[in-house]
């Protein structure tokens, strides 16, 4: 029996101007394990999450989640298909307690719009909200102001909005970024657990990260892919080390 | 018929020079600070005042022309120091900072100017025959100060290490931090040119328009006109779209009424910002 | 928090500001200010149409330059449906409103397709279009002048017939419209609609990823402002027995965009106290300084500045000190003045 797919692309391209940020690319990542992609910056990892979860429109190419055709789709329904995200700068409603943060994403899953009803007077919605809260790790804080968090906390509230939506397939921009190596631990933790759960895709620059997570590595350069394979495989391939080592740092 | 038709186009290409250099200090002040300078048409009014004004008190419309910009860039630089700048974090308010000056310009004008509206005598007289119609003279002469005052302005953006420094906080103001251009000091001066290039618009217009604390009213929905279609931050396309829209409401007025050729232009303007953000004459570019 | 203290003084306010509004017509002409009656009619009124842009920029996070487009549309939905209708009172207030709606529904559709300044610049041409329309065709809407018509009913049943010429009718019409327009806005704020709201004005990027319909629920809004703002229009000319093109030029648009900063946005009677502050204060001064409105400017740029939550705000970090003197400092309400995700970095980085 063929292994079950978490995600597709086949021939995926986006180019802005003269720039191909992606340039055709094809791959199949199965589901069941944590699957990695990495590169150096500018290799087109973050305008990759962009195409699959329809913030960017590609030129060309398909996406699939689970076996399911999601190209061009607007975000808002790519997120009700099973895919969620977080970005690689945290992103959250700043404004909004931990509670609240939590609960717009549990009533947008579940399509709750009254406009009538308190949106506390929800118990099944306020239960799951906990339950989140609860998964990250994140109960003391519940009803603070997102803004008043610490960095790796936001970075926590960010993972159970993108597990509010019950995703099938969660994609993790960086999520150890800009994170202190006591946070970056407690993060590799709750994305483990999480990975029993969901399939999990990163992009991580930290290798330490990725070695510890992942089973399978995607290795990007320059809008395509380089090189692909199990942990071993990449760390021994010298067209992987090339790129590393060879390519100028820039902003991507 | 045809002659008033060529008349009104004249007279638009006239008015389009004068607002494409009002338009073009909206342009930069809305390109580098990110602002809604709604009151810009004020400053325009503020030139057009201080023009009459001082050409009473000295008698000299020549005089007024040089001296009213300088001073309108010296109001810029107050205005941008005690008012925009302090407002300038609320990023998403100072569109009601600027709404709330120009209350604040408009009533100061009416307390000590007064609100009758004036009308000031042309310092050059005369007609000329042009194209087989007798046109005035100093309509001419403005449409000539105001191309001299934007191929002035647009060399000095070029040529002159100011002009340069400018060009490169607005093209990115994290590097010219890097760079070390005080991008502070830009700022200022940039809101400055812009209110001098408005204070010059309205120094030259003033013997051709009335001269009243409302008239900037009237002025701004056309100066925005032409910086939205001419293509937000792109200045060559905002004097061009200037250039365009008072030639175009000319020939319409001729045929039909003025308002209809306003709404015309202001639906232009919304299928532009909806369709083309980066304005009519943007190329594929991105 | 500072937990039911605050809550318990807020509904205290609440009920005594309740109280006041329903004693105005009967103490204000006892003490000698019968004249007043009127001003807080009118403050009722126009605080419906600062609501409105409350609604949009306080809670969804876009500032609109061109509400009294809509404030125009209620007002000749109302005043055509009396004089080509005969409208009553209350037919003419539907018929305002679902004017105003419908124009906000299509308004909406594009205008919401913007954010940031360029959707207050075509909140602003959209208003002026109608504006030059409205200016232009005379016929349907008298232009400048405007057209004029008499008091309608209010109340039509049995032989008992009620016109909004009487001034306790008049006064309890509005009193009771504004009151119900603030109820339904209270509800829908505290709403999954509302908490959608929030969430879009926050950061539209992470609402759209936690499957926010971001468009729709912009639109949604930007109708239920539109509605808003009508309501006020309609009122208006009840109240003054007439509609003028000249209230749907963009200076209109933004006073009531000051009066709703002034009040504090993102709270919901904010707007109200923006309104009365300003409305009294041109009653007050207007006629002792034809220049009050460089006042008025000042106090724009002054609030800006020094108090970019408005009274709202000041009111409550006063009410945070008062019932939390010992805590830290008591959190920061909700600043939806701060940029979000999709705000542009301020160049220079000042």
């Amino acid at each position: 029996m063929e292994p079950a797919i978490a995600l597709e692309t086949r021939g995926l391209t986006k180019r802005f101007g003269g720039l191909v940020a992606v340039d055709g690319v094809s791959f199949s990542l199965r589901s069941g394990r944590v699957n990695a992609i990495i590169g150096p910056n500018g290799a087109g990892k973050t305008t990759l999450f962009n195409l699959v979860t329809g913030e960017l429109r590609p030129d060309d190419g398909e996406v699939l989640a689970a076996g399911v055709p999601i190209t061009g789709l607007p975000p808002h329904r790519i997120v009700r298909e099973g895919v969620s995200r977080t970005l690689q700068i945290k992103s959250v409603f700043g404004g909004l307690t931990v509670a609240d943060n939590v609960r717009a994403a549990v009533m947008a899953h579940q399509g709750i719009r009254s406009a009538f009803r308190p949106a506390a007077s929800y118990r099944a919605v306020g239960e799951r909200v906990d339950a989140l809260i609860d998964e990250v790790g994140l109960a003391r804080h519940r009803d603070r102001k997102a803004s008043a968090l610490s960095y790796g906390d936001v970075a926590l509230l960010e993972l159970a909005l993108a597990l509010a939506a019950e995703p099938k397939l969660l994609l993790l921009d960086e999520p150890v970024c800009g994170m202190g190596p006591e946070e970056t631990e407690r993060a590799v933790a709750r994305i483990r657990a999480v990975a029993s759960k969901v399939d999990v895709v990163i992009i991580e620059h930290d290798m330490e990260v990725v070695f510890s997570l992942a089973s399978h590595i995607v290795v990007m350069a320059s809008g395509a892919i380089l090189a692909e394979g199990t942990p071993d495989e990449i760390s021994r391939d010298p067209r992987v080390q090339e790129a590393y080592l060879g390519a100028p740092e820039d902003d991507e | 018929m045809s002659d008033v038709v060529l008349a009104l186009a004249i007279n638009g290409l006239v008015w389009g020079l004068i607002i494409a250099l009002i338009a073009l200090g909206l342009s930069i002040i809305f390109g580098l600070l990110d602002i809604i300078n709604v009151a810009h048409g004020d400053l325009f009014m503020v030139g057009t005042v201080g023009g009459l004004a001082v050409t009473v008190a000295t008698g000299s419309f020549w005089l007024a022309l040089v001296l009213v910009p300088v001073l309108g860039f010296v109001l810029g630089l107050v205005l941008e120091r005690v008012v925009i700048r302090p407002t300038i974090r609320q990023a998403a308010l100072t569109i009601v900072t600027t709404f709330g000056l120009s209350m604040m310009l408009q009533e100061a004008v009416r307390a000590t100017y007064g609100a009758q509206p004036r009308r000031m005598a042309p310092p050059i007289e005369g007609t000329v025959p042009l194209f087989g119609i007798d046109y005035d003279v100093y309509r001419i002469a403005a449409a000539l100060f105001a191309a001299l005052a934007l191929a002035g302005f647009f060399l000095f953006l070029q040529r002159t290490k100011l002009g340069t420094w400018i060009r490169a906080v607005r093209h990115d103001p994290e590097t010219a931090t890097a760079l070390g251009i005080p991008v502070a000091r830009i700022c200022g001066i940039t809101f400055a040119l812009g209110t001098a290039m408005a204070a010059l618009g309205g120094v030259i217009a003033a013997p051709i328009t009335t001269v009243e604390f409302r008239t900037g009213v009237d002025i701004l929905p056309f100066c925005f006109m032409a910086v939205v279609i001419g293509g937000l931050g792109n200045l060559q396309g905002t004097v061009a779209a200037a250039v365009l829209l008072a030639v175009m409401e000319g020939v319409v007025t001729s045929v039909s009424d003025p308002t209809v050729a306003r709404i015309v232009s202001l639906a232009v303007m919304s299928g532009v910002l909806l369709f083309r953000p980066h304005g009519l004459f943007a190329g594929a570019t991105r | 928090m500072s937990g039911g203290a605050a809550a318990w003084i807020g509904r205290g306010g609440l009920a005594l500001l309740g109280a006041a509004l329903l004693a105005v017509p009967f103490v204000l002409p006892e003490l000698g200010y019968g004249f007043w009656v009127n001003i807080v009619t009118e403050i009722l009124i126009w605080s419906l149409l600062a609501a409105s842009v409350n609604l949009l920029f306080g809670y969804v996070g876009l500032l609109s330059f061109g509400q009294a487009l809509f404030f125009g549309f209620g007002m000749y939905g109302a005043t055509l449906a009396v004089i080509h209708w005969e409208a009553g009172f209350w037919t003419g207030l539907l018929a305002g409103t679902l004017a105003a709606t419908a124009m906000a529904a299509v308004a909406g559709a594009l205008a919401v397709r913007l954010t940031w300044h360029y959707f207050a610049i075509i909140t602003v041409v959209f208003s002026l279009i109608f504006y030059f329309a409205a200016m232009s065709n005379k016929t349907l809407t008298g232009g400048d002048d405007g057209l004029s018509f008499s008091a309608p009913a209010v109340f039509d049943m049995a032989g008992v017939t009620v016109t909004l010429a009487d001034p306790l009718a008049q006064y309890f019409s509005v009193l009771g419209v504004v009151a119900a327009c603030y109820a339904i806005m209270g509800v829908v704020v505290r709403s999954p609609l509302g908490l959608a709201f929030a969430a879009v004005r926050e950061n539209d990027r992470r609402a759209r990823l936690i499957g926010i319909d971001v468009y729709r629920t912009r639109l949604v809004a930007f109708v239920l402002a539109g509605a808003l703002a009508g309501v006020s229009g309609a009122l208006f000319a009840f109240f003054g027995r007439y509609a003028s093109a000249s209230y749907m030029v963009y200076h209109v648009s933004g006073e009531a965009v000051v009066w709703a900063i002034v009040g504090g946005i993102g709270t919901l009677l904010g707007p109200l106290f923006g309104t009365a502050l300003l409305i009294v204060f041109r009653e007050l001064v207007s006629t002792v300084w034809e220049n009050y409105l460089f006042a008025v400017g000042g106090l724009t740029v002054l609030v800006v500045m020094f108090a970019p939550l408005g009274l709202a705000g000041l009111w409550r970090g006063a009410l945070g000190r008062l019932t939390a003197p010992r805590a830290a400092p008591a959190e920061a309400p909700a600043d939806p003045v701060a940029p979000s995700a999709d705000a542009r970095a301020v160049p220079g980085g000042r």
